[in-house]
C-alpha cells in the first residue's frame, strides 16, 4: 500500500459513523478535562481505559488519542484565561497568553492557540506519515539487543532530559521496572512477588496503577481546592478575530514550533512538555524584540501550541512502529492495545493497516473537529471554569472505582487503587514523578524479555550490546546522556558552593 | 528553614524497598547465569540499583536546608481513601446505591464549604447517575440494593 492509498483508506475508515463517534467523544472529553484544572490527560485516559474493553481496538486508540490532543487544546484555554494550566504542556502558553487576556485580547490569544494547534498537528501528521514507513522498514533489522538498548535509552532520556532532579526521576523509573516484575515470569513460570495472591498472578493491573497514581492522587490534592474566581469577560465569536499584523506574525512560529515538536515527539523519552518549553525558548531567541515575551507576545502562544500538538502526534512514531512508548501517555495507549492482544511493532503497518492509517486520518479529522467545535463552544468552556471542583470530584471518585472494577471484576483492584493512590499522593508531595514510574512499569517486562534473549544470543557476553551497530549507537547515546547529567549536577553543585 | 525531609524520607523509603525486593528475590528465586538469566536476576539487579539511587537521594539531602515543607492534607487523604475502601468493601454487601451514596458522603467531608444539604443532594444525584450508567446502561453484574435474604 502506498502512502497515498493508505491515507485515503484511513480517511474512509475514520469517517465511518461508528468510528467518528469515538473520535468526537475523545476530542470533546479531552477538551473538557483539559479545561478543568485538576484532572490531566493522564488521569482522563486512565479513567477511560476500562471503556476501551467494550469497543474495537481501532476505535479505542482513536478515542484515547483524541483525549490526548484535545486535552492539550483545553489546557491552553485555562492557561490563557486564568493562568491555570490544566496540563503541564500548556504551562508555557500562560506566560504570554494570560497577559494577552489581561489586555482584553483573550479572544485573539484563544484563536492563535487554536490555529497554531491545528497547523502544528498537520506538521506532526506529515512527520508521522513519512517517518513511520521508513522506521518500520528499518525496525525489521532490529534484534533483541537493539530493542533492549533502545528502551533503556528511552528511559534514561525521559529521566534526565529536562528534569530538575535526574536521580529522583531515575529512581522512579527503576521502581516502575521493579513493579513490572510482579506476576508470573514468562520464561520460567515462577511467581514473583505475588505473596500467594491469585489476583497478582498476571501482575499489577495497569488500569489500577494508572488510576491510583493519577486519578486518586490528583483527587486528594484537589479536594480542598477553594472555589476559583470565575472569568468575568464575555468572549464572543467577534473577539476571536485576529488583526492583520497578528496574522502576519503567525507562520514563522508555527513552522519552527511544529518542526521542533515533531522532532522531539518522535524521540523516545522526550514528550510534548519539553518541546513546548523548547519552542518558547527558541522563539524568544530568534525574535528581534525578545523583551516583548512574557508581556503578551503572540509568538509566545503560537510556537508552544504548535510544538506540543506536533509532538503529541509524532510521539506515535516509536509507539506504533517499534512498540516502544516515548512518554507515559503513550505507555498507557500501548497498554490499551496490549489489553486487546495487539503488540505494536514493525509489522503493524502491514498487519493492521486500518488501525495505522485510520489513526493517522483521525488525527487530521479530530483536529479539524477541535477547530470547528471550539469556535462556537468557547463560551461553554469558559463557563465550565466556574464549576466548583467539589461538585465534580465525588462523581469522578465513584466512576474511577467502578472503572477499575469493570476491567477484571475484582474488588481487590478497588482496594489496590486506594493503596496506590496514597503512594502516588506521597510521591507527588515529595516531588517524585509518578509518570516515569508508569513508563518504567510498562517497559519493564519488554526490557527484561529482550535483555534475557540478547544475553542468550550473545552466549552470556555483554559485548553483544557493542558488537551490533544499532545497539552500540543506543548504548553510546545513553552513556552520553548520563555523562551530561553528571556534568550538569557537578556544575550546579559548584555554583551553589560559590553562591 | 529546615531539613529536606521529603528527600530524606523518600530516598530512605526507596532504598529500603529496593533492598527488600533484592533480598526477597535473592532468597526465593533462581538468579541463573548471565547466559541464562533466571527469574531472580532482573529483580535483584533492579532492587540493588534502587537501593543505590535511594541512598543517593537521601544522603546529600541530610546536610541540606530546604524551603517550607510541602503541605500534607491528612483530612483530604483520609476522606478520599476511606471513601474508596468503603465503596470497594461495601459494593457487594450494601449494593451499588448504598456504596455510592456512602462514598460520596465520606469523600465530601473535607470540602471547603461545609453543608449537609448539598452533600445529600450530591449523594442522591451521583447514585442515580451511577445506577443509570453502570447498572442500566452497561448492565454490570453488581447488585443495586442490599440483599435481604
Amino acid at each position: 500500500m502506498t502512502t497515498w492509498e493508505g491515507l485515503m483508506h484511513g480517511i474512509g475508515f475514520a469517517l465511518q459513523p461508528g468510528v467518528l463517534v469515538y473520535c468526537v467523544l475523545g476530542v470533546v472529553l479531552g477538551t473538557f478535562v483539559g479545561v478543568l484544572p485538576g484532572i490531566g490527560a493522564m488521569a482522563a485516559i486512565s479513567l477511560l481505559l476500562p471503556i476501551t474493553y467494550y469497543i474495537t481496538p481501532e476505535a479505542a486508540l482513536i478515542m484515547l488519542a483524541g483525549v490526548y490532543y484535545g486535552a492539550q487544546y483545553g489546557g491552553s484555554v485555562a492557561s490563557i484565561l486564568m493562568r491555570l494550566p490544566g496540563t503541564p504542556q500548556s504551562a508555557v502558553t500562560s506566560l504570554d497568553g494570560y497577559p494577552l487576556a489581561r489586555e482584553g485580547r483573550a479572544g485573539v490569544a484563544l484563536f492563535t492557540a487554536m490555529a497554531s494547534s491545528f497547523a502544528g498537528s498537520l506538521i506532526g501528521i506529515a512527520v508521522l506519515v513519512t517517518l513511520a514507513g521508513w522506521l518500520s522498514r528499518a525496525a525489521t533489522a532490529f534484534g533483541a539487543a537493539d530493542y533492549a538498548a533502545m528502551m533503556i535509552l528511552g528511559l534514561v532520556a525521559a529521566s534526565t532530559i529536562g528534569s530538575t532532579s535526574p536521580v529522583k526521576s531515575f529512581a522512579m523509573v527503576v521502581l516502575g521496572l521493579l513493579l513490572g516484575c510482579v506476576g508470573t515470569d514468562v520464561n520460567s513460570g515462577v511467581q514473583r512477588f505475588t505473596f500467594g495472591r491469585t489476583e497478582l498472578l498476571d501482575g499489577i493491573n495497569l488500569v489500577a496503577l494508572a488510576m491510583g497514581l493519577f486519578g486518586v492522587a490528583e483527587l486528594i490534592a484537589n479536594v480542598r481546592d477553594p472555589d476559583r474566581q470565575g472569568v468575568t469577560e464575555r468572549i464572543g465569536l467577534r473577539g476571536l478575530m485576529p488583526r492583520r499584523d497578528d496574522l502576519r506574525r503567525l507562520p514563522g512560529p508555527i513552522l519552527r514550533g511544529g518542526a521542533l515538536g515533531s522532532f522531539f515527539g518522535a524521540l523516545p523519552g522526550t514528550g510534548s512538555t519539553l518541546s513546548s518549553f523548547l519552542a518558547y525558548a527558541l522563539e524568544r531567541r530568534v525574535s528581534r524584540r525578545p523583551e516583548r515575551f512574557g508581556k503578551g507576545a503572540i509568538e509566545g502562544v503560537s510556537a508552544p501550541e504548535a510544538a506540543n500538538n506536533a509532538a503529541a502526534i509524532s510521539a506515535f512514531v516509536p509507539t506504533l512502529t517499534l512498540g516502544i512508548p516515548g512518554d507515559p501517555i503513550m505507555a498507557l495507549m500501548l497498554g490499551a492495545l496490549v489489553i486487546h492482544g495487539i503488540q505494536p511493532g514493525p509489522l503493524m503497518l502491514e498487519a493492521r493497516p486500518e488501525m495505522f492509517w485510520g489513526l493517522v486520518a483521525s488525527f487530521g479529522i479530530g483536529n479539524l473537529l477541535l477547530l470547528i467545535l471550539n469556535l462556537p463552544l468557547i463560551g461553554i468552556w469558559v463557563s465550565m471554569l466556574r464549576i466548583p471542583f467539589r461538585w465534580l470530584y465525588p462523581a469522578i471518585l465513584v466512576f474511577l472505582c467502578l472503572g477499575v472494577y469493570s476491567v477484571r471484576g475484582l474488588t481487590f483492584d478497588i482496594l489496590a487503587v486506594a493503596a496506590i493512590g496514597l503512594a502516588g499522593y506521597l510521591l507527588a508531595l515529595a516531588r517524585f514523578s509518578p509518570a516515569l514510574l508508569l513508563l518504567g512499569f510498562v517497559l519493564g517486562p519488554l526490557i527484561e524479555t529482550n535483555l534475557r534473549r540478547a544475553m542468550l544470543i550473545g552466549r552470556g557476553d555483554p559485548m553483544i550490546f557493542l558488537e551490533r551497530p544499532i545497539a552500540a549507537g543506543f548504548v553510546l547515546a545513553t552513556a552520553g546522556l548520563l555523562v551530561l547529567a553528571l556534568w550538569q549536577a557537578w556544575r550546579r553543585r559548584a555554583a551553589r558552593r560559590r553562591g | 528553614m529546615q531539613k529536606d525531609w521529603p528527600d530524606i524520607l523518600g530516598g530512605l523509603t526507596l532504598a529500603a524497598l529496593g533492598a527488600a525486593a533484592a533480598g526477597w528475590a535473592l532468597a526465593h528465586y533462581d538468579i541463573g547465569s548471565l547466559r541464562r538469566m533466571g527469574p531472580g536476576f532482573f529483580p535483584v539487579a533492579l532492587g540493588t540499583l534502587l537501593t543505590g539511587l535511594g541512598l543517593a537521594i537521601a544522603l546529600p539531602a541530610l546536610g541540606r536546608q530546604a524551603g517550607p515543607r510541602p503541605g500534607f492534607e491528612p483530612c483530604a487523604v483520609l476522606a478520599v481513601l476511606a471513601a474508596i475502601l468503603v465503596f470497594g468493601l461495601g459494593l457487594f454487601r450494601i449494593g451499588l446505591v448504598g456504596a455510592t451514596a456512602a462514598a460520596v458522603l465520606i469523600a465530601t467531608l473535607p470540602a471547603p464549604h461545609p453543608g449537609r444539604v448539598w452533600r445529600l443532594v450530591l449523594a442522591l444525584a451521583i447514585s442515580a447517575l451511577t445506577v443509570l450508567v453502570f447498572g442500566l446502561g452497561l448492565r454490570m453484574n453488581i447488585p443495586l440494593w442490599p440483599r435481604l435474604s
